[in-house]
């Protein structure tokens, strides 16, 4: 689950229209800061206006692996780069989305919709991270404004695109929720996000008819933007996350100890969402294919480098040690990047692959710097998008480029 | 399950010939020098040789006929299944490459359904070709030949490619629908969930949606993909409707034809509907199209709620009894509960209990249920022949056959014994 902790940060003092930034914490487990506004900071990190000729403040709230700590970065250039909270971005947006997804997973069989519904009840869905990433993504690739069309007429396509941009997040989430609740009836799982899992909660059989419906409506939904090629991508993220789930239920010991076979399996099950619907989002903007390519690098990237630090953090959770995490991919056998890394040290730990590893400090590291690296390839795919002075653009570019940092530094 | 039997025929003077795979001992017919057929009528009298063999028992209101047709502007009896029988097989080998995936086990999952020999009837897939040669539109004659050829027979693949997405999707249900049944059997072998676990079925499933989806978006045709789309959600809420009724509506004929509709009748219809739009015809003609697969569909499941009670023979209580079994109320039962309101409390308490089945079949019998369920069964059967009846003009032979065919096929739907 990604949560944005350990990042709080007042917007620059010099900032006009005294906008502050306030970045929603997670329910604390460590005590996070609190900023107000700028004047009641106590910060000892605080550097002095007259230097800098802006705030930016940084605070830690998490023990972090020793090779990597948070950066304070000072921006000292005239040009002050803001950093924004991506969350806080979009969150009016994202509530009008799960309003909207709320009413349309009504069915009208009631039983139904309040098990489809479970998953969207707030406190149960996440941080709601992908539709978080498509909307930031729709901003990012606001084309320029033609001048000479008069401004009602922008207005209305703006928002008719929007409104078709805002879909794909809907249809996003429901396809990752249907999945969610297959999966648990296959896993077994009894929890799920914190709670009582459906499948435990209301049967098997609900959840596979849940799953069902939700993908069903996601059908209706994608045919309705009537767009075949989005149809397409996204047809194929479902495929997709069948075969990684296929993938990850019957490898060999051989695969198993792939890096590329994880690595592929990780690409199926995780980011190919993100990614294809990133780019579903530039190809109803009517974006080029070289920029629905860059959204689509973009969105794959940071998955990718989300799900490696998943796998991080089901080891250390957290503290600096290992063993502290949940290990509950380790208890189900599944064997993710550190251990892979760490089976290259050491071969004999492919035989007592089921028993953990204790002495091995690098596997740790080198898994965070494969997830860096791909957080840094997100982050190359933004800036490589065309020119845009927007302001509201590029909030949101750099909102984007915020959640590849946060995605990697993250410690829930 | 819809098969054709107790049909068998010879084709038209060309020397074609017919057969129809029987479940029971068939008459093998070869050609016409070789017949034995004790029915034989002489070329002199007919001008042809048209010959029916019985196979199976029928009920007795419903009974083959020999048609001794004398007018000289002949009207075959054509049997719906082995018009399209080659085409299918292309088809059938198309869905197998459609459904390749890489990962072996989800590979294995996947085919399952699409294997020779569990292809089941596809019936489905029969009713789309027939459709779409029916629909026809004349041949324009100032077009060249050869641009002719080239977009009948890209029409023709993207229609094909509508049976293929029907079948799809069909297994699809399938396979959800038996994890949610706990079903061991299906086609005659085991289900893939009782084979291959319920998680596999599930995913299965999905990945079948998938692919049908794909092979939606490459028709490049947003209304076609709306249409199927509908389909999926019907065929999900249908699924809801019949694990979630409220008392009420389990004694409910119009929720019970309205989930009959979703579970059914709405692929057969859409899917017709979807070949006529791909065909370019007028929303009048889709509408025809989509009315005969609709009333074909409910007219297939009235008699297969029937079939169930009443199996191959004429008392109640021989068939395999699964849906009363399973808690599921159909329309003979429904229409029971008309005139026995005692049976609604049957109803309501539920079958777990097998005397509660007796009693069931007790009043079942005691009341004109089967009766009016073939009757509405007839109801649904005549509106799809006339919707076929109301297609426009189309002299060309091949297209009247195609029409016949669907024809028929109305006609078999409700006078199958199994």
């Amino acid at each position: 689950m990604m949560r944005a902790r350990g990042l709080a940060r007042l917007a620059r003092s010099g900032y006009a229209r005294g906008q502050w930034v306030y970045s929603s914490l997670g329910s604390g487990e460590s005590a996070p800061l609190l900023l107000e506004h700028s004047s009641h900071f106590r910060n000892p990190l605080q550097s002095s206006r007259e230097v800098l000729g802006c705030r930016v403040i940084y605070s830690w709230v998490s023990n972090a692996i020793s090779t990597v700590g948070q950066q304070v970065q000072l921006q000292s250039s005239s040009a002050v780069e803001e950093q924004v909270d991506p969350f806080s971005l979009v969150a009016d947006e994202l509530s009008i989305l799960a309003d909207r997804l709320r009413s349309m997973v009504v069915a009208e069989v009631p039983k139904l919709a309040s098990a489809a519904e479970y998953f969207f009840k707030l406190g149960v869905e996440g941080k709601r991270f992908r539709p978080t990433v498509l909307l930031l993504m729709a901003t990012a690739l606001d084309l320029p404004i033609q001048r000479q069309i008069s401004e009602a007429a922008v207005n209305t396509l703006s928002s008719e695109l929007r409104t078709r941009q805002q879909c794909i997040a809907e249809i996003t989430e429901m396809i990752h929720v249907a999945s969610l609740l297959h999966d648990d009836v296959l896993d077994d799982a009894d929890t799920r996000r914190g709670i009582g899992s459906l499948n435990y909660v209301m049967g098997n059989k609900l959840a596979v008819l849940a799953g069902d419906f939700l993908l069903s409506r996601a059908c209706v939904a994608l045919a309705s933007l009537k767009n075949t090629e989005v149809v397409s991508l996204l047809a194929k993220v479902v495929e997709h996350l069948v075969t990684g789930e296929t993938m990850q239920m019957t490898t060999t010991s051989d695969q198993r100890c792939s890096m590329e076979y994880y690595m592929e399996k990780t690409y199926y099950k995780t980011a190919s969402l993100i990614s294809n619907s990133c780019k579903a989002i530039a190809l109803l903007a009517g974006q080029t294919a070289d920029v629905s390519n860059l959204a689509f690098e973009y969105g794959k990237n940071l998955g990718l480098a989300f799900q490696l630090i998943d796998d991080v953090l089901d080891f250390t959770g957290t503290s600096t040690s290992l063993g502290k995490g949940s290990l509950s991919d380790i208890r189900h056998g599944i064997v993710t990047a550190p251990i892979l890394f760490a089976i290259e040290e050491f071969p004999e730990l492919r035989l007592i692959v089921n028993q953990g590893f204790e002495k091995s400090s690098n596997v740790d590291r080198r898994t965070r710097e494969l997830a860096a690296k791909h957080a840094s390839l997100a982050s190359a795919a933004i800036d490589a998008l065309p020119e845009n002075e927007d302001e509201v653009v590029q909030r949101s570019r750099r909102a984007l480029v915020e959640l590849t940092h946060l995605v990697i530094t993250r410690t829930k």
